[in-house]
């Protein structure tokens, strides 16, 4: 509306200015910053010092992330958790946004009925929390109950079957795609509302044109939603390396079998409680959760400066 | 009540200038109509005046107080928006009475006002209802109940019938000239309708592209239009044109010739062979079988039937469109080549830089 | 023509139904084998239960064992006052943010939009000495501190796209008014961000809700557990206990369920409105 400042605002006397800035802005600034700026510096600050027995610490600079990344002692899990992740997040890529893509576009077709149902319906995973949905999927997919075996059976696949979240082989990509079918509700709506803002004009002038539902869907629909869905994947990559929660509700802090489904939230929490194998680490947590802020900046970054700007944004 | 006092007022947002040098006087209890296409300043100069837009140079003064600095609460305005800006989540008694219990208004005397504008305003049966359960109309009246009820020294409004229908409009008009009767307020009205203008103010102010072309009361702005631009602007459909020069300058008087018209002599001074003149004739004061000096002629293209009078669209010699009114139910056909003549009080003239040219023996 | 797109029609049904099953088919499963009898559950899974089967072997063993409640009212607690606050103080920052410009205001919006990208567990290590250094170590106060720090950038970034909408006229009227800048935005501004609160909701109560990380650091003691902490735990503890299991879950299941059912509407709105950017 008033691209410059308001004039009652700038003729505002100064004392007044600030009392209301102080007033609007304050509380929010204040634990925003107290809680959410400044343990993060603060942790980063605590990675460059190494604990002493005794109890002191004292700075070693870097010495904690050459440690983390080389010695093999703890880059073997780091580098292991680290790739863990990142076959998480593929998993979750080549899986969960292209199906909820395709949901998307299914329920955006015109004069589809029970819409409301449908969507309703595929949302409500996304709404359960993960502790739920990892033991129900656990108790699902255990040899014990037999729920799982038995309904690959109905359909002639009971050969299929095995304990995939004991064997270290597959509980990551098994756990990964638990994960999928809770959260596949997030890239579907989001790419569901932005088909939605295509105007209906330009889906009746391709069917006059003489395209199908299909062929509209892909060189119409899709080009035109790619904000978002580039906006999903860093949503998604956000969201997988910061992962813990479903992992250490299936699995533990240990993350097995073996490490098999350790992932830089369960190494990090493990790392700064410790559990039964080892003592807790405050400065190697620290350093942990700081090469974790790190990636997860340079895929944030990697998105606004590469993707975002070749992105061309449509506006209606 | 008091006056307003404009001086020298500009405004520019960086390099764009948006007001130049604008001075204006509204006398106590005056309707002052400020009028002009979009984009001519006239808005911005209403902000300005109730202090929702900052002055860049400049003065202005409510009743002799000097306002610069003062916030719109300061200045004892009210102001009508288009849009009404009615709060939608309070009654119509709520809207009107909710600024003024900050300016110190005891309950008593709020009831009194919003009692009393209700019924000039024939707000009563709608006291209780919000905004989103009333008319376009009705929601208007609540908007000029909220700013009756401030009693401001100015009250300003800011195209306040556009969102109307034309019906309505005709309807919300005549209720504001009976308002400004009954308060003998000063108001200052902004519209880029040129017929709101002409018959609610008792002077107009006629805008473009950031100046003041011309101040007046509507009929001398009809009548004398100082220059081109108002000329064009005021009255519907607009003047005739036709672009001309001087051949020759014989004492008082000067040949003109165009290729729209015959020659004419006007008698005028200050003219010299050479020199560009623009001749203006309104629609209305051309006739088929006329008297007078000015004649032009063309083929007739369409005749627009709208009653008692209709609009003939005639294309002349020099290939422009002409538009003469033509009354009654004799219609010239189309194709039928006629010459239209307009009397000697009827011709106006501009010159190359659009001023308007003093014509012997005539008003203006 | 038109028997084909009778076809395609049935087609798409017939994904988006199976889609439903497998989206549906678990929650089912284990609610209904809730209320099975132990062998039951075991002989015969994909049955509902009927009156043979039926127990409740499981519940009681819930309500014995664990403080179900307990946990159940400090998860209610904590995401009604952190989203209650969320929107006072995010409404205030972006009102201030978008009218009370100043020399740093898109530099303050950018640092407070941060927090949408950057994950605030990374800094647990620090909020949890500063919790204990306050004395709130164990406190449902620090969980809500932290929610409402988590929950600000986006409430902010979503309030601000909605004070958008709203038409700036009402602001200068009510400054034409003499309303004092305060009342402006609590009595004019404010009611008019109605909407915004659907999608404010969704972003954050269930994030706060369904959050296990935080209450696992920051509470220690079983009174303060949230319950989804305590469900976690009281699972850890039963597990072979399939009864008190399946019951623990469906409890903890059925709130969410049927307030999602009943707001679905308005959630799916909030998250349509104000999702696209």
């Amino acid at each position: 509306m008033a691209e410059p400042v308001p004039q009652v605002v700038a003729q505002m006397p100064k004392a007044k200015l600030i009392g209301l800035l102080a007033l609007f802005l304050g509380p929010a600034v204040v634990i925003y910053t107290a809680f959410s700026i400044y343990p993060l510096l603060a942790t980063m600050q605590l990675s460059t010092f190494t604990g002493e027995t005794g109890g002191g610490v004292h700075f070693v600079g870097l010495a904690n992330f050459a440690t983390l990344l080389t010695d093999s002692l703890w880059s073997q899990p780091f580098w292991n958790a680290f790739k863990n992740n990142m076959i998480f997040f593929a998993i979750h890529m080549a899986v969960q946004n292209p199906i909820g893509i395709a949901l998307a576009g299914l329920l955006s077709l015109p004069g589809l009925k029970l819409k409301g149902f449908y969507r309703t319906v595929f949302f409500l995973p996304t709404m359960l929390s993960v502790v739920i949905v990892g033991f129900s999927w656990n108790l699902i997919l255990s040899p014990l109950w037999g729920v799982a075996k038995g309904a690959l059976t109905a359909v002639g696949l009971g050969s299929w079957f095995a304990p995939w979240l004991g064997l270290e082989s597959t509980a990551l990509a098994t756990l990964a795609l638990m994960s999928v079918w809770q959260f596949v509700g997030i890239p579907m709506m989001l790419i569901y509302a932005a088909l939605l803002n295509i105007p209906d004009e330009l889906v009746d002038a391709a069917r006059v044109d003489g395209l199908g539902q299909l062929r509209i869907f892909l060189h119409i629909k899709l080009p035109l939603v790619l904000p978002t869905i580039g906006l999903v994947s860093v949503l998604t990559f956000v969201g997988n390396f910061n992962a813990f929660d479903l992992i250490y509700s299936v699995k533990g802090a240990l993350a097995g079998p073996n490490f098999a489904s350790d992932i830089l939230g369960t190494f990090f929490y493990r790392t700064f409680f410790g559990n039964q194998l080892q003592l807790g680490n405050p400065t190697m947590g620290a350093a942990v959760a700081t090469v974790m802020f790190f990636i997860i900046l340079a895929g944030v970054c990697l998105y606004l400066f590469v993707v975002q700007r070749r992105m061309r944004r449509y506006t209606f | 009540m008091s006056n307003l006092r404009v001086e020298h007022l500009g405004k520019s947002y960086g390099s764009a200038n948006v007001l130049i040098d604008i001075n204006l006087t509204v006398e106590n209890g005056e309707f002052i109509v400020l009028v002009g296409p979009s984009g001519c300043g006239k808005s911005t100069l209403l902000r300005m005046i109730a202090g929702l837009d900052g002055v860049t140079t400049g003065d202005i003064y409510i009743g002799d107080r000097h306002v610069n600095g003062l916030a719109p609460a300061e200045r004892k305005i009210a102001m009508v928006f288009q849009s009404y800006a009615l709060y939608p989540h309070m009654d119509v008694r709520k809207n009107m009475t909710f600024g003024l219990k900050f300016t110190g208004v005891a309950p008593a005397e709020r009831e009194r006002r919003v009692n009393e504008a209700a019924r000039m305003l024939r707000l009563e049966p709608l006291l209780g209802r919000y905004p989103r359960d009333l008319s376009g109309g009705q929601r208007q009246r609540v908007a000029i109940g909220r700013a009756i009820v401030r009693e401001p020294d100015v009250f300003l409004f800011d195209e306040p019938l556009s969102n109307l229908d034309a019906a309505l409009r005709v309807s919300t008009r005549v209720e504001i000239a009976r308002l400004h009767r009954l308060l003998g307020a000063t108001m200052v009205y902004v519209t880029h309708d040129q017929t709101e203008a002409m018959t609610l103010a008792d002077r107009i102010v006629v805008m473009s592209e950031g100046r003041i072309e011309q101040i007046g009361k509507a009929l001398d702005l009809y009548y004398a239009p100082a220059n081109l631009f108002v000329a064009g602007f005021i009255g519907s459909p607009a003047m005739n044109f036709f672009p001309g020069a001087v051949e020759a300058v014989d004492g008082g008087t000067a040949r003109i010739v165009g290729a729209g018209f015959e020659p004419l002599a006007l008698p005028a001074d200050g003219l010299d062979p050479g020199a560009k003149v623009t001749i203006g004739v309104r629609p209305e004061h051309l006739r088929i079988a006329g008297q007078g000096p000015f004649a032009t002629s063309g083929a007739v293209e369409l005749v627009e039937r709208l009653g008692e009078s209709s609009f003939a669209h005639v294309r002349r010699a020099d290939d422009k469109m002409l538009v003469v009114e033509v009354r009654g139910r004799e219609t010239p056909a189309i194709t039928e080549t006629v010459t239209f003549r307009a009397p000697l009080q009827d011709i106006h003239a501009f010159n190359a830089s659009g001023q308007s040219i003093p014509i012997k023996g005539s008003s203006h | 023509m038109f028997l084909e797109q009778r076809a395609r029609a049935l087609a798409v049904h017939v994904v988006l139904v199976a889609y439903s099953a497998l989206a549906l088919g678990p929650i089912l499963l284990v609610v209904m084998n809730s209320f099975k009898a132990r062998n039951a559950i075991f002989g015969s899974p994909l049955s509902p239960p009927d009156s043979s089967t039926f127990s409740l072997i499981g519940y009681a063993k819930v309500f014995r064992a664990s403080h179900i409640f307990v946990y159940f009212e400090n998860s209610l607690i904590v995401t009604i006052v952190s989203m209650g606050l969320v929107l006072l103080f995010g409404a205030m920052a972006a009102w201030a943010l978008s009218e009370y410009r100043f020399r740093g205001s898109t530099a303050l919006a950018l640092f407070l939009s941060i927090g949408i990208m950057v994950p605030i567990r990374l800094g647990s290590v620090a909020i949890l000495n500063m919790m204990r250094t306050a004395g709130l170590n164990d406190t449902l106060t620090a969980l809500i501190l932290v929610y409402i720090a988590q929950g600000l950038p986006m409430a902010i970034f979503i309030l601000s796209e909605f004070i958008q909408q709203i038409p700036m006229d009402l602001r200068d009227a009510a400054r034409c008014d003499g309303v004092p800048e305060t009342r402006i935005f609590f009595e004019v501004i404010a009611p008019l961000l109605r909407p915004a609160i659907a999608t404010v909701a969704v972003f954050t109560i269930v994030p706060i809700w369904n959050d296990l990380w935080f209450p696992l650091i920051l509470t220690s003691s079983d009174s303060t557990h949230t319950i989804t902490l305590g469900v976690q735990q009281f699972l850890g503890q039963y597990i072979t206990d399939w009864n008190s299991v399946l019951a623990a879950l469906s409890m903890a299941i059925l709130p969410v369920v049927v307030i999602y059912v009943i707001f679905s509407r308005q959630l799916i709105a909030g998250l349509t409105s104000g999702a696209v950017k």
